[in-house]
C-alpha cells in the first residue's frame, strides 16, 4: 500500500542527495598526463634557460643576460604548473566522471605558449607587467573558468532554452564593443570593459555554436526534409533555414565591417560543419562552398584589404619588405627550423631588439614554434589540436541527446578549425588571416573563450550510464522475507 | 628533450584514446536484459519470442507500448520495466488484473531478478540476462 508513495519520496530525495553529495573520485589518467606535461614544461624551461645563458655568454662575453628567461621564467612556469594541479585537485574533489584528457592537452598547449611568451621581448604587449606575466594571468583566469564550468555545469537547459537570447547577447556584445571602440580610444576601452574589449569575436564563436546547436537539434527533422528545390539541389523548407542564415549573415557582416577575416572564415566553416554534422546532407556543404567561393570572389573585388591579403598570399615575395614582410619572415622561420628545429630559445634572431615578425605573439606563434621545434615539433602541436577535436567528437558521439552532441562537436571543431586557419595561414597554405592559435597565442579574450570551450566540453563529457538511481536498496534478507511472505 | 616529452605525452594520450574507443566499440552491444515469452495463450506474441529491453520498457495491449501483449486480460498500459542503478524493477501501472512476479502480486515498484517470471494477464515472461 505505502510502497509506491514511499518509493516516490525516496526517489526524489535520492536525486537531491546525488546532486549535492560529493564523493571525490580519483582521476589517475589525468594525473599521469599532467605529470608528463609538468616534466615537459620544466625540461623546456631548463633548455630555454641554458640556451639563453650560452648565447649571452657568446654575445656579451660572459655577462649574465638580464632578460626574464633566467630571472623569473621558472617562477612563472611554476605558478602555471601549480595552477594546473590545483585544477586537477578541484576536479578530483568534485568527483564527476568526466573527461581526463582535455585538461592536460590544454595545459600543454598553454604551457608551450607561456614558454614562448617568456622568451620573447617582454615589451611587446601586456598590461600587467610584461608579456609573460600577462599571459600567465590570463592562463590562470582561464583555468579558473575551466574549473568552475567543469564542476558546476550539470545541466544544459540554460544554454538550450535561451538560444535566441544567447544569439542576441552575442550580437549585442559585438555591436556594443564596436560602437564603444569607436567612441573611446582603444586604450581606455581595454581598461574599462576588460578582457572582452580585445576580440569580442572570440566570445562570439562560443555563442554561435551554442545557438546553432540549439537551433539544429530542435529543427533537424525539418531541415532533413526536402521540400524546396533549387536546381539539382533539394533544400529544406526555406523559413526554417532563415534564422540560421540571418545569424550567419549578421556575424559575417560585423566581422567584415571590423575587417576580421579570420573570424569570418572560422564562423562560416563552423556553420557548414555543424550543418553537415546534424543533417548528414552533403548537398548543404556543396551549396555552402559554392556560396563561399561566390562571396570570396565578391569580397576580393569589393574590399581592398581582402585583395591585399590574397595578393600577398599569391606572391609574398613581390614586396618582401613591405606588404609581404610578415609572411616572408614566417617562411624563413620555418626554413631555419628545418626538421627538428633550432632548439627552444635559439630561434628568431632579433632585429634591433625586436623579433622580425611584429605580430609574433598573436598571429605567428606557429612560425616561432616551427623555427624552434622544427617540423617534428609543429606536427606534435597539430597532434595536440587533433586530440582536442577527437575528444570533442567522442564526447559528441556518447552524448545523451542531439543538443549535447552538436554542442560538443561544434565546440571542439571551433578550436580545430581555428588552429587550422592560423597554422595554414602561417605556412602560406591559405591567405593569412589575423586569428589566434588557441591556447598558445598571447591574448586574454582568446584564452578565456577557449577556456570556456574546454570547461563546457569537460562538463558535457560526464558519463551518466545509469540514468535513474535505484529507488531503494532493500537488504538481501528483507527481500527474501518479502518474497516469502507474499 | 622537450620534443621527446611532447611525443611521450602524445603517445600516452593516443594510447588512452585507443583504449577508450575500443571499450566504446564493445559497449553499445551490451543489452541490459531480455524478456522471453514462456506462455501466451493468445499466441501474440508467440511463446519463445525474446525481446531486448531498453532502460524503460512499457508493456500493455496498446500499440504504443514497447512490448505489445495482445491478450484480453492485459490492460492498455499494463506494467513497466525499468533499469535503475544496476537492477531491474517492475511496476504495475494500475492494471485491471494486476502484475505478478513468481506468482505473487506486485504492489507498486518491485525489484526483479534475472530468472524471475512476470505474469501479465495470461502472458508469462521470464527476465533473462542479455546474451554476451
Amino acid at each position: 500500500m505505502t510502497a509506491a508513495p514511499a518509493a516516490g519520496g525516496m526517489r526524489a530525495t535520492g536525486r537531491e542527495g546525488a546532486r549535492f553529495r560529493v564523493t571525490p573520485r580519483l582521476r589517475g589518467r589525468e594525473l599521469l598526463l599532467l605529470s608528463v606535461v609538468a616534466v615537459a614544461l620544466v625540461l623546456g624551461s631548463v633548455s630555454l634557460g641554458a640556451t639563453r645563458l650560452l648565447r649571452s655568454a657568446l654575445l656579451n662575453g660572459g655577462s649574465p643576460p638580464d632578460d626574464l628567461v633566467v630571472l623569473a621564467g621558472q617562477g612563472l612556469l611554476t605558478i602555471y604548473i601549480v595552477a594546473l594541479f590545483l585544477v586537477h585537485a578541484a576536479l578530483v574533489l568534485a568527483g564527476r566522471r568526466t573527461d581526463q584528457i582535455l585538461l592536460p592537452t590544454m595545459g600543454l598547449l598553454g604551457g608551450i605558449g607561456l614558454l614562448l611568451m617568456i622568451r620573447l621581448p617582454q615589451d611587446l604587449a601586456g598590461r600587467f607587467g610584461g608579456l609573460a606575466q600577462t599571459q600567465l594571468l590570463w592562463l590562470v583566469i582561464g583555468l579558473t573558468i575551466v574549473t568552475v564550468l567543469a564542476v558546476a555545469v550539470r545541466n544544459d537547459v540554460w544554454l538550450r532554452r535561451y538560444k535566441y537570447t544567447w544569439a542576441a547577447v552575442g550580437v549585442g556584445l559585438l555591436l556594443l564593443t564596436f560602437v564603444l571602440g569607436r567612441d573611446i580610444n582603444g586604450a581606455r576601452l581595454s581598461v574599462t570593459i576588460g578582457p572582452f574589449s580585445g576580440q569580442p569575436s572570440e566570445l562570439l564563436k562560443v555563442i554561435l555554436v551554442v545557438f546553432l546547436a540549439g537551433y539544429l537539434s530542435e529543427n533537424r527533422p525539418l531541415l532533413v526534409e526536402e521540400s524546396t528545390k533549387v536546381g539539382p539541389f533539394r533544400l529544406p523548407p526555406l523559413p526554417y533555414l532563415a534564422p540560421m542564415v540571418a545569424m550567419w549573415a549578421i556575424a559575417l557582416g560585423i566581422v567584415i565591417v571590423q575587417r576580421d577575416l579570420g573570424a569570418a572564415l572560422l564562423f562560416f566553416a563552423v556553420f557548414l560543419l555543424l550543418l553537415y554534422v546534424s543533417t548528414a546532407r552533403f548537398s548543404f556543404v556543396v551549396l555552402g562552398l559554392a556560396a563561399f567561393v561566390l562571396g570570396a570572389g565578391l569580397l576580393y573585388f569589393v574590399f581592398d584589404h581582402v585583395r591585399t591579403r590574397i595578393d600577398i598570399w599569391v606572391d609574398p615575395f613581390a614586396d618582401p619588405s613591405g606588404a609581404g614582410y610578415q609572411v616572408v619572415q614566417a617562411l624563413h622561420a620555418f626554413a631555419r627550423g628545418g626538421l627538428i628545429g633550432t632548439g627552444l630559445g635559439a630561434g628568431l634572431p632579433s632585429v634591433g631588439g625586436q623579433p622580425p615578425i611584429p605580430a609574433l605573439h598573436t598571429d605567428f606563434p606557429f612560425a616561432a614554434l616551427g623555427e624552434e621545434l622544427g617540423l617534428v615539433g609543429i606536427l606534435a602541436v597539430l597532434g595536440l589540436y587533433l586530440v582536442l577535436v577527437q575528444r570533442g567528437l567522442r564526447i559528441a558521439s556518447a552524448a545523451q541527446d542531439e543538443f549535447r552532441a552538436i554542442l560538443a562537436a561544434g565546440l571542439s571543431l571551433v578550436i580545430g578549425v581555428q588552429a587550422f586557419i592560423i597554422a595554414a595561414g602561417n605556412l602560406k597554405l591559405i591567405p593569412l588571416t589575423g586569428i589566434t592559435l588557441p591556447f598558445v597565442s598571447y591574448g586574454g579574450s582568446s584564452l578565456l573563450a577557449n577556456a570556456v570551450i574546454v570547461g563546457l566540453l569537460i562538463a558535457l563529457s560526464e558519463r551518466t550510464r545509469e540514468p535513474l538511481p535505484p529507488p531503494r536498496r532493500p537488504g538481501r534478507i528483507r527481500r527474501l522475507l518479502d518474497r516469502g511472505a507474499a | 628533450m622537450f620534443l621527446a616529452m611532447l611525443y611521450a605525452f602524445l603517445w600516452l594520450v593516443v594510447r588512452a584514446l585507443v583504449r577508450d574507443l575500443r571499450s566504446a566499440a564493445r559497449e553499445p552491444t551490451i543489452e541490459l536484459g531480455r524478456l522471453v515469452v514462456t506462455a501466451s495463450p493468445s499466441g501474440e506474441p508467440a511463446p519463445g519470442t525474446a525481446f531486448a529491453l531498453d532502460a524503460i520498457t512499457s508493456l500493455g495491449r496498446d500499440v504504443n507500448n514497447s512490448i505489445v501483449l495482445d491478450d484480453e486480460f492485459v490492460s492498455t498500459t499494463h506494467a513497466a520495466l525499468t533499469y535503475r542503478g544496476r537492477a531491474w524493477y517492475v511496476e504495475d501501472l494500475g492494471s485491471t488484473n494486476g502484475t505478478f512476479v513468481n506468482g505473487s502480486q506486485v504492489d507498486g515498484l518491485s525489484p526483479l531478478a534475472f530468472g524471475d517470471e512476470v505474469q501479465i494477464g495470461q502472458v508469462r515472461l521470464r527476465l533473462e540476462r542479455a546474451r554476451a
